[in-house]
């Protein structure tokens, strides 16, 4: 019998993802980490509070800076900070500009482009109600920075289209190799949508109450439809392929191992389930909606990040080689 | 059409590690990047323990992950099968890294050694530099190009790739247990597909990753 036992690796340095260690073992991933974990959720936020704030219609009336609605600023400020982190952690970070280039297979081009049209149109749509030292010198171009006439509406529309991209692309970057057993699944982009969406909804109804608005029952209700479709999907994902090389070490590391505190207690009870039942309470109860919605954005914000950080963390190569396990032959040539 | 590629005969290996050595040697790689590493494994307890050996290397997969996942478009599959890593291209994104099953890319950090910087990925001890597709870049990702430099100089010069040691492989060419064979795996007749005919086709690692490897084995344990 074989005495083989893959398990998961360790070990220092990134230089590379396994080879480094002449033996035939699943390996952990470690050239993505804590970099990209922020990264993806400020990219998450960023997109994610922009479309929230226009979905509750609560761009106006909560603030703003330079004339730019508060929703907005912080929108930009997350994807900007997130962008600055992904280039400051590339290795060649001068040579930046290149990631634009294969748009035609790789999800980090697709998210470079969407980042940078998001942050283009984006500002385009709210230039107009800039304001410096009282003057608003773009308010004579031609479009309501509101979206209320034709021109705004379609830089709204592309603007929006893009950020649901600046959402998505993280997840699927991970999710598209099939490399990393863990990571391929439709369900870690999936999750990665949900919990940007619902930690944006928690950061616009953050800065209602900061505002001095109440938050409504319908935002509660959906805050709570989008944590219960994050948890369906965590869920999901941690009962499928359970068995496969690499998916199973993975698990493992989740579900008994070393992760195991931080994935049940901060991503799936409170980063998910509580906020779930925080924004059910919070549905019905209108006397304390504003200190719920507070503890929703505590919870979900960090839930989000150690979702993704976990993830990153349990990316695990199976061996290349199974002993006994033959593959398919080739043909011959 | 011609596809380069290689059969490793992993009965034959005895672990040596001089295809390893003789790697390192011919492109100078980065300080702890080993592109044709052997891997091993002990099976059973004694005295029924046996060691095992299974060289790796660059897949060179006809769908490889690396060349899809690279948003700078530095990773390219040539006409000829070979997937080749531009350094000077390559930004760093390591995306690479994540999408290949077999690690076969190298990230150059700063480890505080300077030796390689600048230099030939090829150091070319057997073929003229001007061959060599690589340099050395920090904070780039770089990989086994079936020493595409010799192979290059053999289609320049006449000699037959995969049987002269200057048109051949440096871990093909030095293997004392000759478990590597490397020729063309699309012409019927080549010394590849011979072989592997021979030994009722190949087996590739990670079947599931459905890369279509030119990198194939036989005798595998």
């Amino acid at each position: 019998m074989t005495a083989v036992s893959p398990t998961a690796g360790g070990g220092s340095g990134p230089q590379n993802v396994f080879m480094d260690q002449f033996d035939l073992e699943a390996r952990t991933q470690r050239v993505w980490d804590i970099n990209h974990a922020i990264w993806f959720t400020l990219m998450g936020v960023g997109g994610g509070v922009f479309l929230a704030g226009r979905i509750l219609n609560l761009t106006e009336g909560l603030g703003y800076l330079l004339g730019i609605p508060t929703v907005d600023v912080v929108s930009f400020g997350a994807i900007a900070v997130g962008g600055a982190i992904l280039v400051a952690d590339l290795g060649r970070p001068l040579q930046a500009w290149r990631a634009f280039v294969n748009v035609r297979t790789s999800w980090i081009s697709w998210g470079a482009w969407s980042d940078l049209i998001f942050l283009v149109v984006a500002g385009l749509l709210v230039l107009p109600a800039l304001s410096l030292g009282g003057s608003e010198p773009f308010s004579g171009l031609g479009w309501d920075p509101h979206g209320g006439d034709g021109g705004g509406l379609a830089l709204e529309i592309v603007a929006g289209v893009a950020a649901v991209v600046v959402m998505t692309y993280a997840g699927a970057v991970l999710a598209r190799p099939r490399a990393i057993p863990y990571w391929n699944s439709p369900a870690v982009p999936l999750q990665f949508l949900l919990s940007s969406a619902a930690m944006s909804v928690a950061v616009v109804m953050l800065i209602e109450v900061i505002a001095g608005e109440p938050v409504t029952a319908g935002q509660m209700v959906l805050l709570g439809l989008l944590t219960a479709a994050l948890l369906i999907a965590v869920v999901v994902h941690l009962l499928t392929r359970t068995a496969e090389p690499g998916k199973r070490e993975s698990l493992e590391r989740l579900l008994r191992g070393q992760y195991r505190g931080l994935f049940a207690g901060l991503v799936v009870v409170a980063g998910t389930a509580l906020p779930l039942v925080l924004a059910v309470v919070g549905a019905a109860a209108s006397g304390a909606r504003d200190a719920l919605a507070v503890l929703c954005f505590l919870l979900l914000v960090p839930g989000g990040f150690w979702l993704r950080l976990l993830t990153l963390r349990v990316g695990i190569f199976p061996p290349v080689h199974i002993p006994g396990v033959a593959s398919p032959r080739t043909a011959g040539g | 059409m011609t596809r380069w590629g290689m059969v490793i005969d992993a009965a034959r290996c005895v672990g040596c590690q001089a295809c390893t050595v003789a790697c390192k040697t011919e492109n100078q790689s980065p300080l702890d990047a080993w592109y044709a590493p052997v891997v091993e494994w002990e099976e059973g307890e004694f005295p029924d323990a046996t060691l095992n050996y299974l060289p790796v290397l660059c897949n060179h997969c006809e769908d490889a992950p690396c060349v899809t996942a690279c948003p700078s478009g530095a990773l390219t599959r040539r006409d000829d099968g070979i997937v080749m890593a531009d350094e000077d291209v390559c930004i760093g994104s390591r995306a690479c890294m994540t999408a290949c099953p077999y690690g076969a890319l190298h990230f150059f950090e700063d480890r505080g050694t300077v030796a390689v910087e600048g230099a030939p990925a090829e150091a070319a001890p057997s073929v003229p530099e001007r061959y060599a597709h690589q340099r050395h870049v920090r904070g780039a990702v770089s990989k086994c190009t079936y020493c595409a430099h010799k192979i290059d100089f053999g289609l320049e010069n006449g000699l037959e790739v995969g049987v002269h040691p200057l048109a051949t492989p440096a871990c093909v060419v030095t293997c004392p247990a000759e478990c590597r064979i490397f020729g063309d795996l699309d012409d019927p007749d080549s010394n590849v597909s011979q072989y592997l005919a021979g030994h009722g086709g190949g087996e590739v690692l990670r079947p599931d990753a459905k890369t279509l490897p030119s990198t194939q084995y036989v005798g595998l344990p």
